[in-house]
């Protein structure tokens, strides 16, 4: 018996932490119809496509800023169109990435059968909760879109910064998502903490109130939360129409590439442990 | 026999698990405390070795808990070796489990594509396939409704019809060829049959001792872990059914 040629694959136990990561790349590439897939099912399931899915996407937001619409200015007393816009504005931003978190920590525990019964690159199962996550969001932008001609705020040709806001974004749900998914492996209560934990991280982010109007006692947090010079570019765009600073820009896509970069590297190191774990 | 498809030396699989099995906080703490965090260590696979040539129709039969379904899992790439080494040349298909990728609230169809592109294929591939997999499945009209309308047969069929498509070079079938009907048995078999070709290396992991020797040009027998014996079909069946101290009953030749 003579071998034909080389190996198309071989396996051996891994040296280092990490897969050979440009045939990992490249299988994830071949695998893009499935993650579309993948994401699409799971979209379906959650009945995106039917008439009254459609609706539930839109009106979800809208009752949410509804109900911060009545704590802030009806129970608060604060009548300013701005702030309810900045609230509304962030609302959904924040939740896209709370979404990704959230649909991201479960996505390698569920994927049991999948990851016991198929070779493919692992990192699809989190990727895929982002793409369902990111697909969710964009209707709520048209939402806030209306919100915000009904209030009659500015509308200017600044607020296509909001691109890469929204990209700066994933990357930091992306990263979050991956990271989490692989903690759960391992720590499974994380995803029951989870929801709490981003219920606090709702209220230590400048959603509820302007970044301005923190307590300078309170300043550090804008050192420590990731989202806050996110956050803040974004209402600068979003609500007041004008260009975001570049130091805030830099500084969210940092915390964004380090979650990613961090997150990736903990779950590839860890991937071949999970068809033993799961 | 032709060029060599696998090759495995002197692998072994070590599972290595925690005793609580939900490693919740409750159970960390109470292992923290106790000092010691309980291990099971399973040596799945031990110091195996094996050449698979292309043309071979290869049947693993041996007890539970073998390691055979182990053995499939690292020749896919499912589970990396923790010692030795695994080279396969070719693409590699498995039908480890029925259904897998598939959404039951999605319908067949869309099912169809989804376990069709978990498998490897790509979306051109698929639609080429579509018919041909949905008339060997026989599911009529029901291929438009969700797969959780399904009968567990309608669902094993439509689930080995689609794994069955690939064309791949080294295909692994994992226990999953007693599905459905008699009829339907007997279909799949003529199917599995046809995929037998010199270009093509098949592997069958069974306790069908029956359809064992029908299918296969070549028997390994594992235990334990480790390869025992390997050759002629009839061979090595009658030496595994002596070691397990059965006579050839229908049972044993899964006729049930």
């Amino acid at each position: 018996m003579t071998a034909r040629t080389l190996p198309t694959e071989v396996f051996e136990p891994f040296h280092s932490a990490l897969p050979p990561l440009k045939p990992y790349w490249r299988s994830l590439w071949a695998r893009r119809a499935f993650i579309s897939e993948f994401s699409r099912s799971d979209l379906r399931e959650k009945h995106f496509d039917s008439l009254f899915g459609q609706v539930w996407l839109i009106l979800n937001p809208l009752l949410l800023s509804g109900v911060y619409f009545l704590l802030i200015v009806i129970i608060g007393g604060h009548s300013d169109k701005a702030r309810y816009a900045h609230l509304t504005a962030c609302l959904f931003l924040f939740y896209a990435i709370a979404n990704s978190m959230i649909g991201g920590v479960k996505s390698v525990t569920a994927g049991q059968r999948l990851i016991l019964n198929t070779a493919f690159p692992r990192i699809m199962l989190p990727m895929s909760a982002t793409l369902v996550s990111l697909i969710r969001f964009l209707p709520t932008i048209a939402v806030f879109l209306v919100i915000k001609g009904l209030l009659g705020l500015p509308f200017t040709f600044q607020m296509f910064w909001a691109i890469p806001i929204i990209a700066i974004a994933f990357l930091l749900g992306l990263g979050l998502a991956i990271l989490f998914s692989c903690i759960n492996v391992y720590f499974r209560d994380i995803a029951t903490f989870l929801p709490y934990f981003n219920r606090s991280w709702l209220y230590l982010s400048p959603i509820l109130y302007e970044a301005s109007a923190l307590k300078p006692e309170l300043r550090p947090l804008e050192q420590i939360n990731p989202l806050f010079p996110l956050l803040d570019s974004w209402s600068r765009v979003m609500v007041h129409g004008q260009a975001p600073s570049f130091s805030q820009l830099g500084v969210s896509l940092l915390w964004a590439l380090g979650f990613l970069i961090i997150g990736t590297y903990f779950f590839l190191s860890r991937e071949r442990e999970f068809a033993v774990r799961v | 026999m032709g060029d060599l498809a696998i090759s495995v030396q002197n692998l072994n699989l070590i599972y290595k698990t925690t005793i609580d099995k939900r490693p919740t906080l409750k159970a960390r703490m109470k292992s923290l405390g106790r000092g010691t965090k309980q291990t099971r260590i399973v040596h799945a696979v031990n110091d195996l070795s094996i050449d698979i040539p292309y043309g071979s129709v290869l049947g693993v039969v041996g007890a539970n808990g073998a390691g055979k379904s182990t053995l499939m899992r690292v020749i896919s790439g499912i589970l990396p070796p923790t010692a030795g080494r695994v080279e396969v040349y070719g693409k590699v298909s498995t039908l480890l489990a029925l259904g897998v990728g598939f959404n039951p609230s999605m319908s067949g169809r869309e099912n169809v594509l989804l376990g069709g592109l978990a498998a490897g294929m790509s979306r051109k591939e698929i639609d080429k396939h579509f018919e041909e997999i949905a008339d060997f499945a026989e599911l009529g009209d029901a291929i438009d409704a969700p797969m959780r309308t399904y009968s567990s047969g309608m669902y094993a069929r439509l689930g080995f019809s689609v794994a069955v498509t690939v064309r791949p070079d080294i295909l692994i079938v994992d226990e999953a060829l007693s599905t459905g009907d008699a009829r339907f048995k007997e279909k799949s078999l003529n199917k599995m049959k046809e995929l037998r070709s010199d270009a093509r290396a098949l592997i069958l992991v069974s306790h069908a001792l029956g359809t064992i020797q029908d299918m296969c040009n070549e028997v390994a027998w594992m235990h334990q872990g480790k390869l025992i014996q390997r050759g002629e079909p009839r061979e090595v069946v009658e030496a595994y059914q002596k070691f397990l101290e059965v006579g050839k009953s229908a049972v044993v030749n899964e006729d049930v």
